[in-house]
C-alpha cells in the first residue's frame, strides 16, 4: 500500500490548492476588508523587518542589541516549538475546505496538507512569535547584514512551519492508532516536564547552545551575502522542501485512520441524570454538553490552560508577571468557540428556538458556560505558574484576580457580540475545525490579544504598587464597561429579528 | 374545540434582505385537520414553518398559532407549538433523553418519561436513547425530531419534511404520530416535497410555488395519476 505522495499527485494537489483557493476568497463576505487586513500584515511584516533598525543601539554589537543577537537561536528554535504546538492541537493543521464540505470533492491528503500549511501562518501566535523573530533581528543585527539576516530568518519560518506541519501530522497518524491517544498523551506529558525539569535544574539554556544548529545559521546570516550564507539558505530550502513533501506522507497515513477520540465522543453514552432545579440550570448543563463533549474544545483547552502554565513554571514567572497570562488564555479559549458561541447548537439551534423559554435566559446560560470555560482554563494556568511563585503579597494577589475578573468578562462580551454580529455555520465535530474562517479567526485573535495584554499590563504594574485597594479601583471601570458591552450583546439577541438570523445561519 | 382555525396566516411576508422567501401566503388550518405544505425546493415552506413556530418572525401579514401573534407572543405561540424543522434539528452533542430532559423543563411537563419512552420505542430510538447524536444517521435524526415535537402532545404540530431519508418504520410511526394528533384535536401541518406521502396523512393539502401560495384542495385530488399531474403542473 503506497503510503507518499508520488510527484505527479504532489503537482495535482498544488493545482487543487489553487483551485481552493480561489474557491475560499470568492466566498470572502468582505473582500475590502480582507485585502486591507493583507496589505496590514504585508505592511507591519515589513516595520517588523526593518524600524527596529533604526533605533539607537541598534546593531551596536553591545548592550540589549548584543542580547538580541544572542536571543535569536533560541527564539529560532521557539518558533518551531509554537508550529509544532499550533498544528498538533489543531490535529493537523486548519482545513483549507471543511471536512463535511470537502467529502465532495476529490480533495486528497497531499492537498489537505499543502492547504493546513498555506493556513498556518493565520495564527496570531504565529504572527506575533514571527515579528518578533525579525524585529530582535532588526535590532541585533548590524545593519550591513541585515538584509541577508532577514531573508535567512523568513526561509527559517517557512521551515519552522513546514517542520510544525510534518510532526502534527505524525502525530496525528499515531493518535489514530489502536493505543495511539495514550501515546500521544504520555509522550506528550513525558516530553512537557522534561523540558520543565531542565529549565528549573538550569541546564535548558545549555542543552539550547549545544544543539547549535540554529546558531550556525545566526552566524551564517550575520556574515552577510557569501558561501557560508549561502550554504545556509541552501541548507533551509533543502529542510523547507523535505518537510513539505514529507509531510504528505504522514498526512496520507492519517488520513487511511479514523479520528478515534472523534468517534468515541460520537459513540459516547451518557447515562440519564436528574434535572436541574431551574430553567436556568438546565440550559446551562445542555451547553456544558456541548462544549465539554468536544474533540477540539478538550483538545485546545488541554494546550491552553497547561502550556503557558508549564512556560511560566519553567520560567519561573513571580506573580506581578503572572497577570499577563489569564488574557493570553482566556483569548485563546474564546477562539476555539466563544466567538461564535451560538454555533454550539448548529442545526439543533431551529429546535431550540422553538423552545418556550426567554431569550435573556438563553443569552445568560451561553454566556455563563463561555465564562466558566475561560475561569476554569485560566485557573490552571495560574495554578501551575504559582508553584514555583512563592506566597503572593496582598497587592499581588489582588492584582491577579482583578485581572482574571476583568480579562475573562472583557473576552465574554466580545466574544458574544460577534457571536450576534457574525455567525457562521460550523461544524466543531473535528480538532481542525474553527468556529470562524481562518482570516475572521486573525482578526478576533488580533483583537482579543490587544485588548487583554495591555489591561494584563495595567494590572501587572498595579501589583507592584504597595496598596492592593488600588486594583479593585482601576479594575471597577473595566467591569462597568464589559458588564454595559454585554448587556448590549444580550439586547441584541434578544431583538427576534437579529436572534433568527444568527439561529438560521448556524443552522447552515 | 373552537370553530375557528388554529392557524391563521394572511398575506405572510417574509424577507431575508434582498430575498423574498415567502410572498404572500393565506393559510387557515384547523384542529383534528393534518394540512399538507407542498413544493419545490426553495418554494417557501420552511419559511413558513419557522414562522409557526415562533423561530422566525414574519415580514409583514398576520400570523395567529392557537389565538397567539407570532408577532408579539412568540413565547405562547412555542409552548402551543410541537416543531420538527427540516434540518436537522437536534444538539449535535446531547442524547435523545437530554434533548427529551430540555424540552420537558422548559414546557414544565410532568410524568412525561414514560411518553418519552414509549414515543422512543415506537420510533425504534430506544437502544440509542443515552447516546450522543452527532453520530446518528440522518433518519435517526429525523425520527428524533418527530418525538421531540409530539413530546408534550401539542395543540398545533409542525412538522418539517419529517419523511426525508426516512425508513418505513419511521415513515409507518410518524403517519402514527400524525393520526394520534388529529384524534386527540391537535391541529397538524405536514411539509414536505413527497406528494404521495402527503396525501396519505393529510386531509387537505395547500401548494406553493416561488413563495406563494398557488393551490388549495382537498388531499383527494391530489391522489393517483390524476393528482400527479395536477401537482405537477402546479410546479411549473
Amino acid at each position: 500500500m503506497p503510503t507518499a505522495a508520488s510527484w505527479t499527485e504532489l503537482r495535482r494537489s498544488v493545482d487543487d490548492v489553487g483551485a481552493l483557493l480561489a474557491f475560499r476568497a470568492g466566498a470572502v463576505r468582505r473582500p475590502a476588508a480582507f485585502r486591507l487586513s493583507a496589505l496590514a500584515f504585508v505592511v507591519l511584516t515589513g516595520a517588523a523587518a526593518t524600524l527596529p533598525a533604526l533605533l539607537p543601539g541598534a546593531g551596536s554589537g553591545s548592550g540589549y542589541a548584543l542580547d538580541a543577537l544572542l536571543l535569536l537561536p533560541t527564539a529560532m528554535l521557539g518558533l518551531i516549538v509554537l508550529a509544532v504546538a499550533s498544528a498538533v492541537a489543531s490535529g493537523g493543521g486548519r482545513e483549507l475546505l471543511a471536512r463535511e464540505h470537502a467529502v465532495a470533492y476529490p480533495v486528497s491528503p497531499s492537498t489537505d496538507h499543502l492547504g493546513a500549511l498555506l493556513l498556518a501562518p493565520l495564527n496570531i501566535a504565529w504572527i506575533l512569535q514571527t515579528w518578533l523573530l525579525l524585529g530582535a533581528a532588526a535590532y541585533g543585527v548590524p545593519s550591513a547584514q541585515l538584509a541577508p539576516a532577514q531573508i535567512g530568518l523568513l526561509v527559517w519560518v517557512a521551515v519552522a512551519t513546514a517542520v510544525g506541519q510534518l510532526v502534527a501530522w505524525s502525530v496525528e497518524a499515531v493518535r489514530r492508532t489502536r493505543h495511539g491517544v495514550a501515546v500521544v498523551r504520555t509522550t506528550g506529558a513525558v516530553v512537557a516536564l522534561a523540558a520543565v525539569a531542565l529549565q528549573v535544574s538550569g541546564r535548558l539554556t545549555t542543552l539550547l547552545d549545544e544543539l547549535g544548529a540554529t546558531r550556525w545559521m545566526v552566524v551564517s546570516y550575520v556574515d552577510g551575502f557569501g558561501l557560508r550564507w549561502a550554504g545556509a539558505i541552501a541548507v533551509e530550502l533543502v529542510l523547507l522542501v523535505a518537510a513539505v513533501a514529507l509531510g504528505a506522507v504522514p498526512a496520507h497515513l492519517a488520513a487511511r485512520r479514523a479520528a478515534r477520540d472523534e468517534l468515541r465522543v460520537e459513540s459516547g453514552r451518557h447515562p440519564a441524570r436528574r434535572l436541574p432545579r431551574t430553567v436556568l440550570g438546565t440550559l446551562v448543563r445542555t451547553d456544558r454538553g456541548s462544549v465539554w463533549r468536544a474533540v477540539p474544545m478538550r483538545r485546545g483547552l488541554a494546550v491552553l490552560a497547561v502550556g503557558p502554565g508549564l512556560v511560566a513554571l519553567a520560567g519561573d514567572l513571580d506573580w506581578a508577571r503572572m497577570t499577563i497570562l489569564p488574557g493570553l488564555v482566556a483569548s485563546g479559549g474564546a477562539l476555539l468557540f466563544g466567538v461564535n458561541a451560538w454555533c454550539l447548537d448548529e442545526r439543533g439551534g431551529l429546535w431550540r428556538e422553538s423552545l418556550p423559554v426567554g431569550a435573556g435566559t438563553v443569552f445568560a446560560a451561553r454566556a455563563w458556560v463561555l465564562a466558566e470555560f475561560l475561569l476554569i482554563a485560566s485557573a490552571v494556568t495560574l495554578v501551575l505558574g504559582g508553584l514555583r511563585a512563592g506566597a503572593p503579597g496582598p497587592a499581588e494577589l489582588t492584582a491577579l484576580l482583578c485581572t482574571w475578573l476583568v480579562v475573562v468578562l472583557q473576552v465574554v462580551s466580545s466574544a458574544m457580540r460577534w457571536s450576534s454580529r457574525r455567525p457562521f455555520a460550523v461544524d466543531l465535530r473535528s480538532a481542525r475545525a474553527t468556529p470562524a474562517p481562518p482570516v475572521v479567526m486573525v482578526g478576533y485573535s488580533t483583537k482579543l490579544a490587544v485588548t487583554t495584554t495591555l489591561t494584563g499590563l495595567v494590572f501587572s504594574g498595579l501589583a507592584r504598587v504597595p496598596h492592593a485597594e488600588v486594583s479593585v479601583l482601576v479594575a471597577a471601570p473595566f467591569v462597568v464597561w464589559s458588564l454595559v458591552r454585554l448587556l448590549h450583546a444580550r439586547d441584541r439577541w434578544v431583538d427576534p429579528v437579529a436572534r433568527a438570523r444568527v439561529v438560521t445561519t448556524v443552522a447552515g | 374545540m373552537s370553530a375557528g382555525p388554529v392557524v391563521d396566516v394572511r398575506s405572510l411576508h417574509v424577507r431575508f434582505g434582498e430575498v423574498e422567501a415567502v410572498a404572500g401566503v393565506d393559510l387557515a388550518a384547523h384542529a383534528g385537520q393534518a394540512t399538507g405544505l407542498l413544493g419545490r425546493n426553495g418554494a417557501g415552506k420552511s419559511t413558513t414553518m419557522r414562522v409557526l413556530a415562533g423561530v422566525v418572525p414574519p415580514t409583514a401579514g398576520t400570523v395567529l398559532v392557537a389565538g397567539h401573534d407570532v408577532r408579539t407572543h412568540a413565547l405562547e405561540v412555542k409552548r402551543a407549538v410541537g416543531y420538527c424543522p427540516d434540518v436537522g434539528g437536534l444538539v449535535p452533542r446531547a442524547t435523545p433523553w437530554e434533548h427529551l430532559q430540555l424540552a420537558a423543563r422548559l414546557r414544565r411537563l410532568r410524568g412525561w418519561e414514560t411518553r418519552a419512552r414509549d414515543l422512543l420505542e415506537r420510533f425504534e430510538l430506544g437502544d440509542v436513547a443515552h447516546r450522543v447524536t452527532t453520530g446518528f444517521s440522518h433518519g435517526m435524526g429525523r425520527r428524533l425530531s418527530v418525538v421531540l415535537a409530539a413530546l408534550h402532545e401539542p395543540e398545533v404540530l409542525l412538522l418539517d419534511e419529517p419523511f426525508d431519508g426516512v425508513d418505513p418504520i419511521g415513515v409507518e410511526a410518524t403517519f402514527e404520530v400524525i393520526s394520534d394528533a388529529r384524534s386527540r384535536g391537535a391541529c397538524v401541518l405536514v411539509s414536505t416535497h413527497l406528494r404521495e406521502l402527503a396525501v396519505e396523512a393529510c386531509s387537505s393539502v395547500l401548494v406553493l410555488r416561488g413563495g406563494a401560495q398557488v393551490a388549495s384542495a382537498p388531499a383527494g385530488e391530489m391522489t393517483g395519476e390524476e393528482g400527479a399531474r395536477a401537482y405537477r403542473s402546479l410546479l411549473d
